[in-house]
């Protein structure tokens, strides 16, 4: 095989394969990351119940602060604010399907925050969530590091 | 004028000194006080240089040759400091097998990465210095109690050179709404020069030490997480010529960016739910000029190489409803392993069957803390026969190759 057909070949399977899981994947599961994109008021964030209306969970995205903040509506009606931030050495945590894992030396997080995987030893910041008639009210702190 | 200059002094002072003390300051204004730095870096603690690290020793028996082995394989030592909220510096020191003596075989340092990360966002950020590409699933997450066997799955040491770090700039997100990471990454390229056979391409890393950078490389990288799966699917193009014009035109080979180029293309996948968990990979590689390496190194290079595993592995502490286990994990695993080395080899190329390999490893790892764990394994081998070509000491002058090949294995790990 020479080089071009090599690439041809090559790329061709990559996106076939890339773009199937992709796609099956999306079908069966639906938009798997629901996000809400906001500023803070001081260490406070709103959001509004409506955004939670259609998804028991939330990304929220905050401008220009150091974390985002994953949002869940718990069994029991309440609320559960993780600050995704990985506890060992401060890098931004990405949304699995099941939880929350760190890139830079493989910390993994279950959906409450606990620790899966080290080099992590400390669960993700829990966030004080006040609950009021027309939002959610998340009180921002400051993450410990290391 | 003096006057003037006197009492926007006071009044500086008397601000920040009112600053600390005033009692209706907002946290987020308290915080930008405390740290000194502008409302971009509230959320983060004032700490900012971090020290971690891990680690590995291990014993093995290799039972064909009746010699036993043990060593400090690495000790590594990761610090990062935080400038602001949107650079961050990340550094890991390696030491290799304990001791490195002047001119004497036998341990290594050397940095693993060293980058700055400026980050455009929380979901976005770019690397640039020694980077480990997301490549395959051990490269990026390379730590002892992350992955099961004593041992690294030789299809991520031999056929991707885990661990793998160039120079270069790296950009990592995340697709807005979407689990799906992608990075794409910009590095030196690598030297065919310096290939050796039997270890695929990885003796031509530069791994930032003078680099040849009259070649480059690209890399990228899809993740998707969905459920409990993780699924990757990444690739890698370089040039391994770094020489000049002149200098490859004389030796028969390209040169340029991408002259003399290598292919790499991998898709693996993660699974873990309820203590049970599996992964898969296949890897293949091509160097569609290998005959031109050949013919100007002698070198005897592949033309294409394989690799690929799959490992079930099963936690029996997870259902077991006990305080005292929590934090413990007590898992079996199983891994089987395929690869060969030169899969294709050029016209004037030497096959060695030694290289088309199976490996079959089980083992055990406990972990009583999740940074800490004791493995043992035993890993049981299979070759091709061997060449007699490629053997300069045929029996009786040595003993004859043995195809089969057992191994066990004992180490320690830690992260922290």
């Amino acid at each position: 095989m020479n080089r071009r057909s090599f690439v041809k070949t090559g790329c061709s399977a990559c996106v076939a394969i890339g773009t199937g899981l992709f796609l099956s994947t999306l079908e069966s599961c639906g938009p798997a990351v629901s996000t809400f994109k906001t500023s803070q008021s001081g260490m406070k964030v709103s959001v509004p119940m409506t955004e939670l209306a259609n998804s028991d969970f939330k990304l929220v995205k905050l401008k220009n602060f150091g974390y985002d903040v994953g949002l869940q509506k718990q069994p029991d009606g309440n609320y559960l604010a993780l600050a995704l931030i990985c506890t060992h050495a401060n890098n931004p945590l990405s949304k699995t399907g099941n939880g929350y894992t760190c890139s830079l030396h493989g910390s993994r997080f279950d959906a409450s925050g606990d620790v899966k995987r080290g080099p992590a030893e400390r669960s993700l910041t829990k966030l004080p969530v006040q609950q009021l008639s027309d939002r959610l009210e998340i009180q921002l702190q400051e993450v410990k590091v290391g | 004028m003096k006057r003037v200059l006197v009492s926007l002094l006071t009044l500086l002072f008397y601000f920040q000194v009112s600053a600390q003390q005033y009692p209706v300051l907002t946290p987020a204004q308290k915080l930008v006080i405390r740290t000194g730095e502008d409302s971009l870096s509230a959320g983060i603690a004032k700490n900012k240089t971090i020290v971690s690290g891990y680690g590995s020793a291990f014993y093995q028996r290799d039972f064909n040759k009746g010699v036993s082995t043990a060593t400090l394989e690495r000790a590594v030592f990761f610090i990062g400091h935080q400038f602001n909220s949107k650079i961050t510096f990340f550094s890991e020191t390696e030491i290799e097998n304990a001791k490195v003596e002047g001119g004497e075989p036998g341990g290594e340092i050397a940095l693993e990465q060293a980058y700055l990360q400026f980050r455009f966002s929380n979901s976005t950020y770019l690397v640039a210095g020694l980077f480990i590409p997301r490549i395959g699933m051990l490269n990026e997450n390379h730590l002892p109690v992350n992955f099961n066997g004593v041992e690294r799955p030789m299809v991520e040491t031999f056929i991707i050179p885990a661990t793998w770090r160039e120079l270069g700039v790296g950009l990592y997100g995340t697709i807005p709404g979407r689990p799906l990471n992608y990075s794409i990454g910009l590095m030196n390229g690598l030297s065919s020069q310096n290939f050796e056979h039997g270890s695929g391409f990885r003796e031509g890393r530069a791994e930032g030490s003078f680099a040849p950078a009259n070649n480059l490389a690209v890399t990228g990288a899809l993740q998707y997480f969905v459920s409990d799966f993780r699924f990757q699917v990444s690739g890698y193009m370089g040039g391994t010529v770094g020489l000049s014009q002149k200098g490859a035109d004389s030796l028969g080979l390209n040169s340029g960016g991408f002259g003399t180029p290598l292919y790499l293309g991998e898709a693996s996948m993660q699974y873990s739910r309820g203590g049970f968990s599996a992964k898969a990979i296949g890897t293949y590689v091509s160097m569609p000029d290998a005959y031109k390496v050949n013919k100007a190194y002698s070198n005897n290079v592949f033309e294409n190489m394989y690799g690929a595993y799959a490992e079930l592995a099963y936690n029996f502490f997870e259902n077991i409803h006990n305080k005292k286990l929590e934090e413990q994990e007590f898992v079996a695993f199983a891994r089987y392993e395929m690869l060969d080395m030169n899969s294709k080899i050029p016209k004037n190329g030497i096959y060695d069957g030694t290289l088309k390999q199976q490996h079959l490893i089980v083992g055990l790892s406990y972990l009583p803390i999740r940074n800490i764990i004791i493995k043992t394994d035993v890993r049981l081998l299979h070759t091709g026969p061997q060449n007699p070509e490629l053997n300069p000491n045929p029996n009786p002058v040595a003993a004859p190759y043995q195809q089969h090949n057992s191994f066990f294995n004992l180490g320690i790990g830690y992260s922290f």
